[in-house]
């Protein structure tokens, strides 16, 4: 039987992100406003008051302000896999919008897939205790 | 949506707050020959210096990249010197990543080298090349590259194929970084910090070394492996089996050295088991591994210090164990590999 040959610029290595390094997958969180409606007012103060504390308290994530007239408040987090996520931040208040910022931040930007169905085992190593199997116990049963 | 309206779309627009013109002159020029590509503009300017030292922090080498022009460099890919050229000839050409590449990838090859084979002392010699290229290769450090954020921050300009070289991909050109990452560190500090980037990066990523190893014949590879140790030629024994002559049988079958079992398999018919009971054994030959705190590296012996020719006052180096080469039981070591076939060189009458 001819063997499979293995192309070697072809071969690659999975992530395993916080092994040994963690890489935040945060990479860019937008805040945009706008600086007359009222909507926008919880998000003005926050800018104004508290945003440099949190842009000086993690310098891994790259802050953007940008002002957009006559829409709501929105904050969008861009992440290293392309994707971007959005948050509407008009209902809330400061401590709100603050830990909506959070939320993005810790976010790692992966699709958010349902936790119950179809998702039975997920896993990328061998069980650690193996897989029962009959023919290994001490008196298998003979039909 | 494609690729090129994907870049244009707003969410995704070049961010215009540090750039010194905009918009730029060339836009709103009004001449007969006003030829403006906003597209092009767009992959010439820099990123901005937030976007740059975001990245440093994000990698944890803000002490090593301390400038947002240390982490240009480092993203400047050399393709993008032509761009670049073409559009500001006066201006004089960017820092790139050329030799920071070239240098990165031979230390990334270095340690990945001595680590694997460390690890794995009895690995054969061609799947030990392909578990470094998996581990540092082009595709794995694209990916890195990916994961740390820097492709906005990548400057290139794709190149078609010439006569002489292939296309660059921008897989390519995103590999570049990490290397380049690689060989800062290595100049900023030490080998030592070096290898330590290399193994936090690129060395604890899940590679499946099992499914490089392919064997065309086992049962003899193992016969000749055996043969090789001095130890009683492979026998192979029916251990268990239940359902014969039925439409799902399994047979356990183990493969032994007189008393000693080297390998278990398991199938539906005695010549499938006994088939992966030899690979079994020979798995287990090839891929012993040498628990991590007992690992002995060559590179140590360099030592903590910036200067690597400088004698350090380390602990004496006592080297690992050196592995038996794999048995070779085909013509010229090339078993399991196709060889093209070679046509008969026409003769001219």
């Amino acid at each position: 039987m001819a063997t499979q040959q293995l192309w070697r610029a072809q071969l690659r290595s999975y992530p395993a992100n916080g092994h040994t390094a963690f890489l935040p997958q945060i990479r860019k969180v937008v805040l945009e406003f706008c600086q007359h409606y009222p909507s926008s007012s919880n998000a003005r103060t926050f800018i104004s008051n508290h945003l440099e504390r949190v842009a000086r308290e993690h310098p891994h994530v790259e802050f953007v302000i940008r002002q957009r007239n006559g829409h709501e408040p929105i904050a969008r987090g861009f992440y290293a896999n392309g994707r971007d996520k959005v948050i509407p931040l008009n209902k809330l208040e400061v401590t709100g919008i603050e830990r909506k910022v959070q939320l993005l931040m810790d976010s790692s930007g992966a699709k958010i897939k349902p936790l119950k169905g179809a998702r039975t085992v997920e896993s990328t190593t061998e069980s650690a205790r193996g897989i029962w199997s009959g023919m290994h116990v001490d008196t298998p049963f003979i039909i | 949506m494609g690729h090129v309206s994907r870049r244009l779309s707003s969410s995704l627009a070049v961010s215009t707050a540090h750039l010194k013109h905009f918009p730029p002159r060339e836009a709103t020029l009004r001449t007969k020959k006003a030829t403006f590509d906003p597209e092009t503009w767009a992959a010439l300017q820099p990123p901005p210096p937030s976007a740059l030292m975001a990245f440093a922090n994000r990698i944890g080498l803000r002490a090593v990249l301390t400038t947002p022009t240390a982490v240009q460099r480092a993203c400047t890919h050399k393709s993008f010197l032509d761009l670049h050229a073409r559009y500001y000839p006066l201006s004089p050409p960017p820092p790139n990543n050329a030799n920071l590449a070239v240098l990165g990838n031979a230390l990334m090859g270095l340690f990945a080298s001595e680590h694997l084979h460390a690890t794995y002392p009895h690995l054969p010699t061609r799947v030990l090349k392909a578990a470094v290229s998996a581990h540092v290769g082009p595709l794995t450090c694209a990916g890195v590259a990916q994961e740390m954020g820097a492709v906005p921050l990548l400057r290139w300009h794709r190149q078609p194929a010439t006569p002489t070289s292939p296309a660059l991909l921008h897989s390519e050109a995103l590999a570049s970084i990490p290397r380049a990452l690689a060989a800062l560190v290595y100049q900023e500090r030490c080998l030592a910090s070096a290898r330590k980037f290399v193994h936090s990066f690129f060395l604890n990523r899940r590679v499946d070394v099992r499914a490089m190893l392919k064997f065309r014949d086992p049962k003899r590879a193992l016969m000749e492996t055996v043969a090789k140790f001095q130890r009683e030629p492979p026998k192979s024994r029916l251990l268990k089996e239940t359902g014969r002559f039925s439409n799902s049988p399994i047979f356990v079958v183990g493969i032994y050295t007189g008393a000693d079992k080297l390998g278990e398999g398991f199938g539906s018919s005695l010549k499938m088991a006994e088939y992966r009971a030899a690979e079994d054994a020979l798995h287990r030959l090839y891929l012993t591994r040498t628990p991590p705190h007992v690992l002995k590296l060559p590179s140590s012996t360099f030592g903590e210090h910036a200067d690597i020719y400088k004698l350090t006052d380390a602990a004496p180096y006592s080297p690992g164990e050196l592995g038996e080469s794999e048995a070779l039981y085909a013509s010229s070591g090339r078993s399991g590999v196709l060889a093209p076939r070679r046509r008969a060189p026409e003769v001219e009458s």
